[in-house]
C-alpha cells in the first residue's frame, strides 16, 4: 500500500526527519486560508498515488499567495495518470541549493534492505540508476543489523554532502531506515533530499510503500487516517467489484474471460491463448479451496462483461475438488444463466464426478447448457486452450 | 533416492490441532507420510491422529527425532514458529500458509542459511516424493514415482506438470512448491542444485513466472548442471505494470519481464517448453 506523500511526510516528522511546514486542502478555499497564514511564495502539490506528477502539471510554484487559490481551481480539475486530484498539500517555496535522493528498499534476490543515496536526486532514480551507476552509493544490511552512525555518515560522505551537514544527514538517514522497520515498508525514498540556500537539510518529498501483509501490526496508520488502499493506478469498475468480491482480478484488452483455478495457470492460461491466437480478456485467480458462491460469482464477472466473448474454464482439482468445481458452476447456470459459449475442462480430485454433475444437470435441463462445453481428463488442457479461442473468434465473427 | 523429503524424514506439524492442521495431518498420513507428531502451545500431552501433540518444537524434536516440520499456521504467528523449528535443529521447514510479512521471512531466511535449515514458501502448496511422502496440501492424485524432478511456484502449475509426467510415464522423483509469496524461504537454483545431486533424478523442469526475481539467479546454477533442466515461464504476454494473482508476481523496475527470463534461462542452456505438451517431447529428445 503506497501512502500519499503527506501521509508520509507525516511519518517522516514523527521520527524527527525534517520536513517543510506544509497542510492539506481539499478546496481551493482551504488553499487560500492556508495560503494567507503562510503568506510567502508557495508550492501546492497534488496528492496523487502515482509518479510523475510534476511533468504533469501536478504541481505549480505560487509565488505570490493571493494567486493560491485560482492555481488550486485548475489543480483540483486535474486528472493525473487517471487520479482525480483530490487533496493538495500546501507548503512553503524551498531555497534549493542542491537535491540528494536517498531510499530505503528491499534486495529480494539477496534477502537484504538496501539503503540507497544519491546526489543526483529529484529524478527518476532508476534512470540514473541505469545511465550512471557510479553516481549511486549502495549499502546493504540484514533485516536484524543496526545502521550505526558511521554507517550512515559513510553513506553521507559517499554523496558528497558537506562536512558541516554529514551529522545531519546521518541521522536522517538513520530515521528513514527506522521508519522502514518500524513500519514493515517495502519503500522509503526521500527525493529529493533538499540542501537549502541557508545550509539546511529537508525532505521534500517522500515516497512511502508499505506491505500490505503486515499492516495488521500498525493499527496506529488507521488511527492517523491512513487506511488500506490500492497499490497504483485506478481500478476499472469491473476490478471494484471483484475486490468487493475478495476475488483477485484485473481487466485486460482480449475478448477470451478467463476462469481459471490458481494465480499459477491463471497467468500461464493466458499465455496458452497466446500461442493459438487468442487474447484474454481478465487475469483472475480462484484462490484456495472457492466455495460454489465464489465461483458462481466468477462466472458473473465475466458473463455481465461484453468485452468477453467466449469463456474458458480450466479446474484441476485438489483440496478444491471438482465436484464442488460443478456445484459452482451450475449455481451460476441456474441463477444467471449463460450468455455465451463456455468451454471447460476438469481434472484431478473427482473430476469424473464433476463431470458426471453436469451431464445429470444438462439431462435436466439442457436449456441451461446450450453453449456450454465440458471435458474431463481425456482432452488435454491445450486442445481446451485451442477451443476457446475458436469460439471467441466465431462469436467475433458472428457479430 | 529424492530430495528433501523421503519416506525416512520423521515429520512434525506446527499447528497440529488447529483446523487445517488437523485435516492435512489426517490426509498427509492416509499417503503414508511419515508424520511423528506435532506442536500447540498449551495442549501438550493430547493426541492428533496417534501422533502426540507437544508444546514446543523442543519437546517434539526430543520425544519424536523430528527433522522436518511443516507449518500449519495464521501468517502472523509464522515468524516464531519457523524460528523455533530452525533453532530447535529442524532441517526442514514448509510454510503452507500465505501473506507471511515480507520483514519476517527476511528475518527466517537468516535464521535458517545460520542453522543450515532449509525453507519452502510462504504460501507453497508443499512438497510431493510420491510414493514417499506428501507434504503440504498437494493432491497426490497428478503424481507418480519416478525420474523427473520439479521446481514451481505454484501448486497449479505443479499438478498440472507432474500430470503430464505421470501421463507420459517419465513420472517424478520429487515435485517442489517454491511458494507465491513475494520473498521466499528458497530459491530456484538452491532447489536444482539439489536435484543436480540426486542420483534418481534424469532431469528437472522447471516453472518461473512473471515478477519473480529468483529465475535469473537460477542460471548460473544451470550452466553448471549436468542434468537437464526444462524451463516455462508464466507470463509472456501479460501487460507490463499489471499486477497478477501472487502477491510476487508484480513487474516492478528493471526486473525481467517474462520473456526475458526466458531467454535468459534458455541461454544458460535450460531447454525452454511453451505449453505442458512439449515437456515429454522435450525428454525424449533428450533421451531421458
Amino acid at each position: 500500500m503506497r501512502l500519499y506523500e503527506h501521509e508520509g511526510k507525516k511519518l517522516f516528522a514523527d521520527f524527527k526527519i525534517p520536513i517543510p511546514e506544509g497542510k492539506v486542502a481539499a478546496s481551493p478555499n482551504e488553499v487560500d486560508s492556508i495560503a494567507k497564514e503562510l503568506n510567502k511564495p508557495l508550492v501546492l502539490k497534488s496528492q496523487v498515488l502515482t509518479g510523475g506528477r510534476g511533468k504533469a502539471g501536478g504541481i505549480k510554484l505560487v509565488d505570490n499567495p493571493s494567486d493560491a487559490k485560482k492555481v488550486a481551481e485548475d489543480l483540483f480539475k486535474l486528472k493525473i495518470k487517471g487520479f482525480p486530484v483530490e487533496k493538495l498539500l500546501v507548503e512553503p517555496k524551498l531555497d534549493i541549493k542542491q537535491e540528494i535522493y536517498l531510499g530505503v528498499t528491499i534486495d529480494r534476490l539477496n534477502y537484504k534492505l538496501v539503503v540507497i543515496a544519491s546526489a543526483e536526486g529529484g529524478v527518476d532514480i532508476e534512470e540514473t540508476a541505469e545511465k550512471s551507476p557510479d553516481k549511486i552509493t549502495r549499502r546493504s544490511f540484514d533485516i536484524d543489523e543496526q545502521l550505526y552512525t558511521f554507517d550512515a555518515i559513510g553513506i553521507a560522505k559517499a554523496v558528497g554532502i558537506p562536512s558541516e551537514l554529514v551529522k545531519s544527514a546521518a541521522s536522517i538517514i538513520i530515521n528513514l531506515f527506522k521508519v522502514f522497520k518500524a513500519y514493515d515498508a517495502k519503500l522509503a525514498e526521500i527525493n529529493p533530499l533538499v540542501i537549502t540556500g541557508d545550509g539546511k537539510l529537508i525532505a521534500a518529498d517522500s515516497r512511502i510503500s508499505l506491505d500490505d501483509d503486515a499492516t495488521f501490526r500498525h493499527p496506529n496508520l488507521a488511527e492517523m487516517g491512513i487506511e488500506k488502499r490500492h497499490e497504483e493506478g485506478e481500478m476499472t469498475p469491473r476490478e471494484q467489484q471483484a475486490e468487493e468480491w475478495g476475488i483477485p482480478y484485473l481487466d485486460l484488452d482480449g475478448n477470451i474471460g478467463m476462469f481459471p483455478g490458481g494465480a499459477g495457470f491463471g497467468i500461464m492460461g493466458n499465455d496458452f491463448l497466446h500461442y493459438y491466437g487468442g487474447k484474454p480478456a481478465n487475469f483472475m485467480d480462484s484462490g484456495g479451496g472457492p466455495s460454489p458462491e465464489r465461483l458462481a460469482k466468477m462466472l458473473v464477472l465475466l458473463d455481465d462483461n461484453p468485452n468477453v466473448k467466449a469463456i474458458f474454464g480450466a479446474r484441476f482439482g485438489g483440496i478444491s475438488r471438482c465436484d464442488d468445481f460443478a456445484k459452482g458452476v451450475i449455481m451460476f447456470l441456474e441463477d444467471h444463466g449463460l450468455s455465451k459459449p463456455m468451454v471447460c475442462r476438469m481434472t484431478g480430485n473427482m473430476w469424473q464426478e464433476g463431470v458426471r454433475m453436469f451431464a445429470e444437470a444438462k439431462k435436466e435441463n439442457p436449456e441451461l447448457f446450450k453453449q456450454f462445453e465440458f471435458h474431463g481428463i481425456e482432452t488435454p488442457i491445450e486442445e481446451i486452450s485451442k477451443r476457446a479461442v475458436e469460439l471467441a473468434s466465431e462469436a467475433e465473427g458472428g457479430k | 533416492m529424492a530430495i528433501l523429503v523421503d519416506k525416512n524424514s520423521k515429520i512434525m506439524v506446527q499447528g497440529i490441532t488447529g483446523g487445517a492442521g488437523k485435516f492435512h495431518t489426517k490426509r498427509m498420513l492416509e499417503y503414508g507420510t511419515n508424520i511423528v507428531g506435532g506442536t500447540s502451545p498449551g495442549k501438550g500431552g493430547q493426541d492428533v491422529e496417534g501422533k502426540p501433540v507437544y508444546d514446543t518444537v523442543a519437546e517434539c524434536v526430543k520425544g519424536t527425532g523430528a527433522d522436518t516440520s511443516v507449518i500449519f499456521l495464521p501468517a502472523q504467528f509464522v515468524k516464531e514458529a519457523a524460528i523455533e523449528a530452525i533453532r530447535a535443529g529442524v532441517k526442514f521447514v514448509v510454510v503452507v500458509p500465505e501473506h507471511i510479512p515480507i520483514h519476517d521471512m527476511l528475518l527466517v531466511r537468516k535464521e535458517a542459511m545460520k542453522q543450515n535449515c532449509t525453507v519452502l514458501g510462504g504460501n507453497t502448496a508443499g512438497i510431493i516424493t510420491p510414493g514417499e511422502a506428501n507434504l503440504g496440501i498437494m493432491p497426490d492424485i497428478a503424481f507418480k514415482p519416478g525420474r523427473v524432478g520439479t521446481v514451481s511456484r505454484s501448486g497449479s502449475i505443479t499438478y498440472y506438470i507432474a500430470n503430464t509426467l505421470t501421463d507420459s510415464g517419465y513420472g517424478e522423483t520429487t515435485c517442489v512448491g517454491l511458494g507465491g509469496d513475494p520473498i521466499l524461504g528458497s530459491t530456484f537454483d538452491e532447489i536444482l542444485w539439489k536435484f543436480e545431486q540426486d542420483d534418481k533424478t534424469k532431469a528437472v523442469v522447471m516453472t518461473g513466472e512473471i515478477g519473480g526475481v529468483y529465475e535469473e539467479r537460477a542460471c548460473d546454477t544451470i550452466s553448471k548442471m549436468k542434468t537437464p533442466v526444462i524451463v516455462m515461464v508464466g507470463g509472456i504476454f501479460a501487460p507490463l505494470g499489471k499486477r497478477m494473482g501472487h502477491a510476487g508476481a508484480i513487474v516492478e523496475g528493471k526486473m525481467g519481464t517474462a520473456k526475458e527470463k526466458l531467454d535468459a534461462l534458455a541461454s544458460a542452456g535450460a531447454h525452454p517448453a511453451k505449453t505442458f505438451l512439449d515437456i515429454p517431447k522435450i525428454l525424449e529428445k533428450l533421451g531421458v
